[in-house]
């Protein structure tokens, strides 16, 4: 028995509404759901009735299986089953597999059931048939009108990939000075085909974005890099902590690792390096290498400290910024260290923007750093407008410790008078006494703004440790912050801690040790209970200087009784 | 929401502020399953360093096997997880020794052109930059890290694969003439070979920790033996980068910084830490009292005074109508642009003004935030650094107030989503989560009932893993020279010598004696 009705169809009418089968059952959910033949809406489902179409037995057969079927359907299956395994062996071999007469009745019967002959190979299934597309979806799933769409675009795509490719052709003739055969003439790529060129690359990346979702960043578009294969990086499983980062950047750095690996130095580099400064300034090779690139290439230093004065000013916490400009320094100091007026004047321009980045970021660690060394690299110890911006940073916030680090630098490291060598906490001989004066005063004003602030306190001991003062010596001054000490809740006094910390020192230096004891006590007890533990071990240090003749054993309880507080 | 309730059912009295270890697990478990925002792609070129504090946090948190109970929930980084990590790790190491610190920084093996692929050797270290210091160290204490710890033969192989003599040799090339350490090796034209890296301190604990990671015993002459970097040389850089405010700083000419003093420290304890610890050093988080730290600092009581000005008493930031109460709120103007450090003018104002809160409030607890500078704001990270440096020195049970502390840290600096903020309020990033638990693995709390591991104040990792990485070192060691290497030898009165000699004041501290020495 023939598949039923509809046998009137075309056989070659597979575009058309297919009328299908007439079995009653099929896999085909489209078919299931509609009696009727379904217009297919997607391509999938197209393709999946064409199949259907060329195989009218298969539905009946998958669910009842060969022997229940009608002995008419089972010859009209197996005959389908032939048509389609010769169909894709070689013609010559065709008749290898079946006989004249064989084939003759396959047809016969194939004829009679109105099979269409040339079907699809295999049954289309999502996914796997056509693939999916840059968002993970299955092409198959796409409307025939969207299917015809992205068809236009990848004809579209290989036609302009032709042209390129002739035009790299073209570029890489020019260079090796081939002639056009015919013309007799040097191949010469013009700007015009190299404007036409950009136009197909922007053109092909939109077409490549568009269908695959493909990474072809400015790099991959731009003709000045066209001889550089990128150097995509791959990651092994097991990877930890990969970061989100835009495909731009993916782009970069794949061509930064090629031209890495030809050690390059051009201005193509150097715009590469700015390029990815600007998406990562934290990357710490891509400033050696722009480093690299600078030296190599001859840049102007200034022009390139320009230029690196906006990045730092956009990236205030950076690092490797203040790293490279410590470079471009080192390199350009012997360029200007025998005139004594192009240093004066750079060392003007940079303390300009030091004092600019500084009042964004007033205690930033990188550019104090940077800043103290550029001191000592530029001798700029008797540069009186360094000292200036120095105190007027002081004013502007008493308690800004970087401001007062670097004070203590400039005034005691200065090579005129400082004994090279000498450690900060050391006592320096050579440190005119006038000038640990005039420090100590200094740090003494600043003390009455704001006597908790410990920065001043800080500087004026470490002052008279490096002019070999006692400290004693600012007993008074420091009384002056502690009053009636012990002599009852209500009576005492102490405007400062820092002054209260000090005087203990100064009576232990003196040898008076109750005294001494006692402000540690005060400190302990009531003005600074939170270093409690702090104060009670300075206490117990008190009593160990004068045992110190046996420290041996004594100590080692001493010790133990504080790990046990 | 859900785990506040249940955390409330199962310590309805709880005075002390706890720390919420199944909040913290789900803000790593995020760290480790999801790619981190794009906020880190300033971490790109050393993802190693996140890496780290992500492995490091999770070992944290996950009890040893055999502390396990039927309630500890599952390891967030199971044993076949761990084995693709530490393949991922071990693939940033460059082929003439060191890791790069990104898989972005690793080429194809073909594009090193020195590199012979017969002898898997490389007559002269190129592609120099690659290989960065940091990242060495954080790779191997990955490698020590990764673990697996429910299998004791394979914790001595974690370092199997590692290049231990090219990685020496790497270290040693990074030693400047000053003694000092840079990140990575650069080649300038016009200026050759050259060290690059700031005067960080950073880098001259990182050359000691790689050092006593994987240098070990090897005898002169022996295979395996690598010329050892300047040690005195780099003592002598350190004790000379203590500032005139008696703190330590990348070098003297800097502000002295806490950061920079642990790293000081640490890699001062780090010279003479003997290469295996004793039963009983192994269970205390400095397991090693070192002479030199101890003999060689110029002003060691200073520096004692310094890390011990950190701590300050955090306030907080007075509510907006404030200004219109000046009784209540005594605080200098310009503190308001800070909140995070307010400094009351006089030490009574401070009194008075604790006295006002504690009976608002109807107790007087205070919390102590701790800065990293004199003057500076609260930050997570510097509780660690300060808490690290003195226990380093064997004084941070006696020198922090460890309970208001503690109270600053979790009831300010921890975050509503697991992790802590960089300061009061701030969201969690990797960093100063793993800061967080690293302070509190080093305090040791027995009421957190062993909730955090013990954690090693010098190497920086858990006690368990330091343990690995002495086996691991001794199994790769003898794996090269297939014999057996020979204990050391304490010699402590020998380093105190060379530690007051290196301090160029000849004679012997007052200090020393408090010391013990």
């Amino acid at each position: 028995m023939p598949p039923k009705g509809k046998a009137a169809t075309k056989p070659k009418a597979t575009e058309t509404p297919a009328t299908t089968t007439s079995n009653p059952t099929t896999t085909n959910t489209t078919s299931q759901t509609a009696s009727q033949p379904s217009e297919p809406t997607t391509v999938l489902e197209r393709s999946q009735q064409r199949y259907e179409k060329t195989r009218p037995f298969e539905a009946a057969r998958q669910q009842k299986g060969l022997s229940k079927l009608p002995k008419e359907d089972q010859k009209g299956w197996i005959c389908d089953q032939l048509l389609h395994l010769t169909n894709r062996l070689p013609a010559a071999s065709r008749s290898s597999l079946l006989g004249p007469k064989a084939s003759k009745e396959i047809w016969w019967t194939v004829n009679g059931t109105n099979s269409i002959v040339r079907g699809l190979k295999h049954k289309p299934k999502p996914h796997t048939t056509w693939g999916t597309d840059r968002n993970g979806h299955d092409v198959g799933s796409y409307t025939i009108e969207r299917f015809d769409e992205r068809f236009r675009k990848r004809i579209a795509l290989t036609a302009l990939q032709v042209s390129s490719r002739v035009f790299r052709e073209n570029v890489e003739r020019e260079k090796r000075g081939f002639v056009d055969a015919r013309s007799g003439r040097e191949i010469i790529v013009t700007e015009r085909e190299i404007d036409e060129e950009k136009v197909r690359r922007s053109k092909m990346a939109a077409l490549k974005k568009d269908l695959y979702g493909a990474i072809t960043g400015k790099l991959a578009e731009s003709v000045e890099w066209e001889d550089v294969v990128p150097i995509p990086h791959e990651e092994p499983e097991g990877a930890l902590a990969a970061i989100i980062y835009p495909a731009e950047y993916a782009e970069a750095m794949s061509y930064l690792r090629a031209v890495m690996t030809t050690k390059e130095y051009s201005p193509r580099c150097l715009r590469l390096t700015e390029h990815i400064i600007a998406m990562n300034p934290a990357h710490y090779t891509v400033w050696l290498y722009r480093a690299a690139n600078i030296f190599a290439l001859g840049i102007s230093i200034p022009d390139e400290i320009e230029w690196l004065n906006e990045v730092a000013l956009a990236n205030l916490k950076n690092y490797q910024i203040w790293h490279h400009r410590h470079l471009l320094v080192e390199h350009y100091y012997p360029t200007i260290s025998s005139d004594p007026d192009a240093l004066a004047q750079f060392a003007k321009q940079e303390r300009g923007f030091l004092i600019a980045i500084l009042s964004e970021d007033t205690k930033n660690y990188h550019v104090w750093s940077y800043r103290s060394w550029l001191v000592g690299k530029l001798g700029m110890w008797e540069d009186e407008e360094e000292l200036k911006s120095i105190e007027k940073m002081i004013d502007e916030d008493v308690r800004n410790n970087s401001a007062w680090s670097h004070r203590f630098v400039l005034v005691f490291s200065n090579p005129k008078y400082a004994t090279p060598g000498k450690a900060a906490t050391e006592k320096d001989e050579k440190v005119p006494q006038e000038l640990v004066e005039r420090e100590v005063k200094y740090a003494q004003n600043k003390v009455y703004l704001a006597p908790q602030n410990q920065s001043p306190w800080n500087y004026m001991r470490g002052v008279l440790v490096k002019g070999g003062q006692p400290l004693a010596s600012v007993q008074e001054f420091v009384e002056e912050f502690v009053n009636k000490l012990g002599e009852g809740e209500e009576e005492e006094e102490v405007k400062s801690t820092h002054a209260l910390d000090l005087l203990a020192e100064i009576y232990a230096e003196k040898k008076e040790n109750e005294k001494a004891d006692l402000c540690l006590r005060r400190l302990a007890e009531k003005w600074d209970k939170i270093r409690g533990g702090y104060w009670e071990w300075r206490r117990k240090c008190l009593t160990q200087s004068e045992t110190e003749k046996a420290p041996g054993e004594q100590v080692e309880k001493a010790e133990e009784g504080i790990a046990a507080a | 929401m859900e785990n506040d309730n249940k955390a409330q059912v199962e310590e309805p009295e709880q005075e002390w502020p706890y720390l919420d270890v199944l909040r913290h697990l789900r803000y790593w478990k995020m760290c480790i399953r999801a790619p981190l925002p794009h906020v880190y792609l300033s971490n790109e070129s050393n993802r190693l360093a996140l890496a780290y504090f992500i492995v490091n946090s999770v070992t944290l948190l996950t009890p040893p096997p055999s502390e396990r109970t039927p309630q500890t929930p599952e390891p967030l980084i199971s044993r076949e997880d761990k084995r693709a990590m530490r393949k991922w790790v071990l693939h940033h190491q460059h082929p003439t020794g060191g890791f790069c610190g990104t898989s972005s920084l690793v080429f194809p093996l073909h594009s090193y052109d020195t590199y012979n692929s017969n002898t898997k050797t490389s007559d002269e270290p190129d592609h120099a930059g690659l290989a960065n210091i940091t990242s060495t160290l954080f790779a191997l204490q990955l490698l020590a890290l990764l673990a697996d710890e429910e299998d004791e033969a394979a914790g001595e192989n974690v370092f199997e694969g590692v290049d231990r003599v090219g990685t020496l040799r790497f270290l040693k090339s990074l030693q400047r003439e000053d003694g000092s350490f840079g990140e990575a090796l650069s080649d300038l034209p016009g200026h050759g070979r050259f060290i690059a890296g700031g005067y960080d301190m950073r880098y001259c604990y990182i050359a000691t920790a790689i050092r006593w990671i994987l240098r070990g015993d090897v005898e002169e002459g022996s295979p395996g033996w690598v010329e050892d970097f300047d040690t005195e040389a780099l003592a002598r850089y350190i004790l000379n980068s203590q500032t005139y405010d008696r703190g330590f700083a990348g070098n003297s000419q800097d502000e002295a910084h806490a950061g920079y003093a642990y790293c000081a420290i640490a890699a001062l304890t780090l010279l003479d830490r003997p290469l295996t610890s004793t039963s009983s050093s192994s269970s205390s988080s400095v397991p090693h009292k070192s002479p030199l730290l101890h003999s060689s600092i110029r002003d060691l009581p200073g520096l004692i005074h310094w890390l011990a000005s950190r701590p300050f008493v955090y306030l907080e930031p007075p509510p907006p109508s404030a200004d219109q109460d000046p009784d209540t709120y005594i605080y200098q103007e310009d503190d308001l642009d800070d909140p995070n450090f307010l400094l009351p003018p006089t030490p009574a104002d401070l009194l008075c003004l604790l006295s006002q809160t504690a009976e608002k409030k109807g107790h007087d607890k205070i919390h102590v935030a701790f800065n990293g500078r004199t003057n500076k704001v609260a930050d997570t990270c510097y509780f660690w650094w300060v808490g690290g440096a003195l226990a380093n020195l064997g004084r941070l049970d006696s020198l922090v107030d460890r309970e208001a502390a503690r109270r600053f840290l979790l009831e300010k600096m921890q975050h509503r989503i697991g992790g802590f903020g960089k300061s009061p309020g701030s969201p969690p990033d990797l960093y100063h989560s793993f800061f967080g638990l690293a302070i509190l693995g080093l305090m040791g709390d027995e009421r957190e009932g062993g909730k955090v591991r013990g954690f090693d104040a010098g190497l920086a990792v858990p006690r368990e893993t330091v343990g690995v990485i002495e086996r691991a070192r001794r199994k790769l060691i003898d794996s090269e020279k297939g014999g057996k290497g020979v204990v050391d030898g304490g010699k402590e009165l020998d380093t105190v010598e060379m530690g007051l000699e290196l301090r160029s004041g000849g004679e012997r501290p007052k200090w020393l004696g408090a010391c013990g020495y």
